[in-house]
């Protein structure tokens, strides 16, 4: 039991008798689902015995370490920590006792908190503490699952990864649940890069399309660090996950990708903030969305370039490809410049399928619906296409496929 | 082989064919000549199924009625089209379109799918024949490509797809004339006695590399004349100005060379 999560919790408690949560009126909640928001229960919750096997099917079975949080808890039984690599410490933050990681949980951000993020701190006791100290080849898979117990339970937990300098690693974050009850999770990430440390930081979201999925990444980067983020949201009713990278030291980069890819009512929503806070840094956003049925494609992107940070760099794209007339697309790229000799461009898009195409492919024997499953495809890989980890490709791949079987 | 009827294709109140008739026999090389506007490309589009136009008459290929079919199925029946303007797909592997169409027709016909070695086979036949490297089958469709890479990449389609029957529309447009050669080649490696061919040209350029059985001149939307490969000399000579009214005499011909 760690007595060093009271004073956060505590602090964040009292801020709960108060806790406004946002409305309409705030831009970066503007498409959430405000009322099941506002149901959802969170609270402690009892571990399960074992993990629902629907949930077991789903994870991506990647060879490396793996931490299993279910309904919030660290899960033991589920992890595989053993004969970690040199440079690797992973802990459930439950355990963890040391005084630094007191000073963790309550680090502060540039980025302001909302409701759902002190909701977070107050009952988001479980987790997990990654430490990298060296540069690791297999990557560290962290899975987060919700199981509601009843409606609208909903579960928090958090997630620290430690980089230190010069140190490099792949961490990948799966969010799962299971059953067909209205139910959520909301899931902090905080990632503080020493120089020069790289890390690949991917977020597999699919969560049962009864569920909400309230995700949030914050990253302080310092000199010459390099982040490189890269979303796939693909579950939930409501999948939400919003990015609010720091770059404090010279020379730091982010580049930042994704994919939602959104069917049925899904509401899919991307809350991207990279603030350039020193010298010639660089960053980049690159996302796609494809959006069928009557699903919701929501991409808030903004690059805030902070007095002082000349010589910034940022090129931000948003690309839609929206395959039915009830599906829509909210894209919203903002720039606030408060520096010189800055480069910032950015772009959107919004496209229905490319007719063209399409008949291109059927003169080539193609069937109809198998020309336009090729275009998709061929739209939404452009996501993948750096992405060196073969079980999450081919686990992708499938994902996207099986939808349209 | 083929046999085309009064075809008309109209977009709107627009009419583009107006009773276009044509016969091509089993291993024949027709060419299509005809300035910019006469239908050309609609004649292409409209044996090739695309949406838009409001077709009338009748086409048989093979004793099917091609235009009660779907573009796929088209392709089932051994169609194949060389497009002007090859779409740019990006994001879709060369490689894996081209075994994708290659067993979709194999399927239609109720053939199994090719295996991935002996496609690789024909794959690298279809590569040689067009002159191109290795790489070119593992880029994305046309995405990027140059004009003759593009138009190479049509003539590897069609030598991987091995069509009864191929339209080449305006495959020389945008080439220089290494570029030409090549595809000139691949076309006539591909000429047997069991492929028709319709090659779509504005210029008599193309026709000196692929020697045409039969010369057509298409003019507002019908075929007003048909010759030897002479035809398209005269046309070379003289252009299109003496076609432009359908009433045509041999007197109009009489400088033509023979």
């Amino acid at each position: 039991m760690s007595v060093d999560l009271l004073p956060t919790r505590t602090a964040a408690l009292e801020q709960m008798q108060s806790l406004e949560l946002p409305t309409k009126q705030d831009e970066a909640w503007r498409y959430a689902p405000h009322k099941p928001l506002g149901e959802l229960a969170f609270g402690p919750t009892a571990a399960l015995a074992a993990l629902p096997s629907d949930v077991e099917d789903q994870i991506p079975d990647t060879p490396g370490p793996r931490v299993v949080i279910v309904n919030g808890v660290f899960d033991p039984t589920q992890s595989r920590l053993e004969s970690l690599p040199d440079g690797l410490q992973v802990h459930s933050l439950a355990d963890a006792s040391d005084e630094a990681v007191a000073d963790l949980l309550q680090r502060t951000y540039d980025a302001p908190e909302d409701g759902f993020s002190i909701i977070n701190r107050a009952y988001g006791t479980g987790g997990a503490l990654v430490l990298v100290e060296g540069q690791l080849d297999e990557a560290i898979h962290i899975v987060d699952v919700i199981v509601p117990e009843r409606a609208q339970s909903a579960s928090a937990s958090r997630v620290l990864i430690e980089m230190a300098a010069a140190s490099s690693a792949t961490v990948i974050e799966t969010r799962l649940g299971s059953r067909d009850l209205v139910g959520g999770c909301n899931v902090r990430t905080e990632i503080s890069m020493a120089p020069d440390a790289s890390l690949e930081h991917i977020v597999l979201q699919d969560l049962p399309s009864t569920q909400i999925h309230l995700g949030r990444v914050d990253v302080v980067q310092s000199a010459g660090s390099h982040f490189r983020a890269r979303l796939f949201n693909l579950g939930a009713d409501y999948g939400r996950v919003a990015y609010h990278v720091y770059l404090a030291g010279e020379g730091a980069r982010a580049d930042l990708s994704g994919l939602y890819f959104g069917f049925g009512q899904q509401t899919l929503d991307q809350q991207i903030t990279v603030v350039h806070a020193a010298e010639n840094c660089t960053s980049s956003q690159s996302y796609r969305g494809v959006l069928d049925d009557e699903s919701t494609g929501v991409w808030n992107g903004g690059v805030d370039v902070r007095p002082g940070a000349d010589g910034t760099d940022s090129v931000q794209s948003n690309d839609n490809l929206v395959l039915s007339r009830k599906a829509e697309v909210n894209t919203m790229p903002r720039l606030e410049i408060l520096a010189d000799e800055v480069s910032c461009q950015h772009g959107a898009t919004v496209g229905e399928l490319d007719e063209e195409a399409l008949y291109y492919l059927r003169t080539r024997g193609v069937r109809q619906a198998e020309a336009r499953q090729l275009l998709i495809n061929g739209f939404a890989d452009q996501v993948m296409d750096d992405l060196q980890d073969d079980v999450l490709r081919t686990w992708i791949t499938e994902r996207l496929g099986h939808d349209h079987a | 082989m083929l046999h085309v009827k009064n075809l008309t294709a109209s977009i709107g109140d627009a009419k583009i064919l107006k009773g276009l008739d044509l016969e091509v026999g089993a291993g024949e090389v027709h060419a299509i000549m005809g300035p910019n506007g006469s239908g050309k490309s609609t004649f292409a589009h409209a044996l090739a199924g695309r949406e838009g136009y409001e077709i009338g008459g009748t086409v048989a290929l093979d004793g099917a009625d091609l235009l009660e079919m779907e573009p796929e199925d088209r392709a089932a029946a051994g169609l194949f089209m060389g497009f002007q303007y090859p779409v740019e797909i990006p994001g879709v592997n060369n490689m894996y379109f081209l075994r994708t169409a290659l067993n979709s027709v194999r399927r239609a016909r109720g053939d199994d799918e090719i295996s991935a070695r002996d496609f690789l086979t024909v794959a690298n036949e279809a590569m040689e024949l067009v002159e191109m490297k290795q790489g070119f089958l593992n880029r994305s469709v046309n995405a990027g490509f140059s004009g003759g890479e593009k138009k190479r990449n049509e003539i590897l389609q069609m030598a991987v797809m091995q069509p009864r029957l191929a339209v080449l529309d305006e495959t020389d447009s945008g080439l220089d004339i290494d570029a030409l050669r090549v595809v000139a080649n691949g076309v006539n490696s591909l000429r047997g006695p069991e492929r028709s061919m319709i090659v779509i040209t504005h210029y008599q350029r193309l026709l000196e590399y692929i020697k045409p059985d039969v010369v057509h001149v298409l003019v507002d939307g019908r075929i007003v004349e048909s010759g030897d490969h002479t035809l398209a000399l005269h046309l070379e000579d003289h252009g299109y100005a003496g076609f432009t009214n359908h009433d045509l005499d041999d007197a109009l011909l009489s400088g033509a060379p023979t």
